[in-house]
């Protein structure tokens, strides 16, 4: 099997987990799908680089430190507003999330679409580190070894890094729940 | 197990990071006690709700990173990216474009390998032929340069038997300070020197005597450091010498015999 045929083999199948990592990261959808595609050219060059067993840690390693180096350059870019400014501002709505899911799941059905949007809010105010934590860990199903990988950090920073996010979101979420039914009412 | 102690490690029971021991201890607990029961529930219902909001990838996104890999691969490999055909009729253009192209290639092949070896036999003849035209005309200017200073009524533009007159005079009229020898004991007394004109740039040369004969020597730095051995021709009846060494190029030209002039040569 020639080198691109493997490579396609192994890592379009992560394709959907590196495009949730990009897209949490930097909530953009044409971002995203450029930081997706340049991670896989990237990984496809360094293929020979990645030894492991498993490529998804290290593809998605690579998505990350792409996503963070464009948040670095959004954040340089001063006639921007903030996304986590702008969300925050009309939190509850959670109109601002455009979400990516294309098609109703099993897990759509047991969860509304107000419920995900709310979700999708108090996932916004997170920290990244946190958010990609939660993210890495309770959408892709890494496990710490492999999140602390991507993320480039101790297994006991991923630990504590999971515990706090869950905690904040958790807070967030029972907040807006709360005011959401303020409002209804 | 306490509950605080217990309470750190829902996370990780959820997340199938706990085994053995530890492992029944935490779910022990969690079964007998209502806050950390509550707070796995929690837990739980979270990990459902951010799953709902995975953001998958668009299906052109697929089609986008695979085009884009084609085009890698095929500049790593330097051909053209195999084009995926979306229109029929492009697909009809591309095939038929790829198939003479493969019918072309092995007529191409010997094209270019007829075509490198031509280049490679026009480059050969021109250095021969133009080494050869070199030494030759070097020849040629060397024995009229003798010549015609025996033709003027001095051979020299500086006389003098004296080494430490003759080597200052050519200080700022060339960029380079020529050896100069007083070779009287050997039989070669210093005539004098000149500047001259050789093979397109400034050359200084010495005039020695030997008996009633005249021999230029002509010196100018060497192209390479290489010392080549002396080398003798006769040219019009002329004797011509040449040699380099320590990166100078010498030409010596005289009436006289080559054995004498090798003698000479020796000494410098």
């Amino acid at each position: 099997m020639n080198r691109l045929a493997e490579f396609e083999e192994r890592a379009l199948p992560c394709l959907d987990a590196a495009h949730n990592l990009a897209f949490w990261l930097v909530r953009s959808r044409p971002d995203a799908e450029d930081i997706v595609q340049d991670a896989f050219l990237r990984a496809f060059k360094a293929f020979d680089a990645c030894t492991g067993e498993d490529i998804k840690p290290w593809l998605l390693a690579i998505v990350r430190n792409l996503a963070y180096r464009w948040l670095a350059a959004r954040k340089k870019a001063a006639n921007v507003i903030s996304l986590e400014e702008a969300v925050s501002a009309r939190t509850g709505s959670g109109e601002g999330i455009e979400l990516a899911t294309q098609e109703a799941s099993a897990e759509d059905l047991l969860i509304g679409q107000a419920e995900r949007a709310l979700v999708a809010a108090a996932l916004s105010e997170l920290p990244p580190p946190f958010r990609e934590a939660i993210m890495l860990r309770e959408i892709e199903g890494l496990s710490y070894r492999d999140i602390a990988n991507v993320a480039g950090v101790p297994v006991g920073t991923v630990m504590s890094r999971l515990s706090r996010g869950r905690a904040q979101l958790k807070a967030r979420l029972t907040e807006l729940f709360e005011k959401e039914d303020r409002d209804a009412v | 197990m306490q509950c605080e102690e217990a309470r750190g490690r829902i996370g990780a029971l959820i997340d199938g990071e706990l085994a053995g021991e530890p492992r029944r201890d935490v779910e022990a607990h969690v079964e007998s006690c209502e806050r950390c029961g509550q707070e796995l529930a929690d837990l739980k219902r979270l990990q459902r709700q951010v799953a709902a909001v995975r953001a998958s990838a668009p299906p052109a996104l697929a089609d986008r990173v695979r085009a884009a890999l084609a085009t890698e691969a095929a500049r790593e490999v330097g051909t053209r990216p195999p084009v995926p055909a979306v229109r029929s009729l492009d697909a009809l253009r591309i095939g038929l474009r790829g198939g003479l192209r493969r019918s072309l290639r092995p007529l191409m092949r010997q094209a270019a390998i007829i075509f490198v070896a031509c280049l490679v036999s026009a480059a050969a003849t021109w250095f021969v032929l133009r080494g050869a035209d070199d030494r030759a005309t070097l020849e040629r200017d060397v024995l009229s340069a003798h010549v015609r200073s025996l033709l003027q009524d001095n051979p020299v533009q500086i006389a003098s038997s004296n080494t430490h007159t003759v080597k200052p005079w050519f200080a700022g009229r060339i960029e380079f300070a020529p050896a100069v020898a007083d070779l009287t004991a050997s039989g070669f007394p210093l005539a004098g020197g000149r500047l001259d004109y050789i093979a397109g740039r400034r050359v200084a040369a010495l005039v020695y005597r030997r008996r009633l004969h005249f021999v230029t020597v002509f010196m100018w730095p060497s192209a390479g450091a290489e010392e080549t051995r002396p080398s003798s021709m006769t040219l019009n009846g002329y004797n011509l010498l040449t040699w380099s060494k320590g990166g100078m190029t010498y030409w010596a030209a005289s009436d006289l015999n080559q054995g004498e002039l090798k003698e000479l040569q020796a000494l410098l």
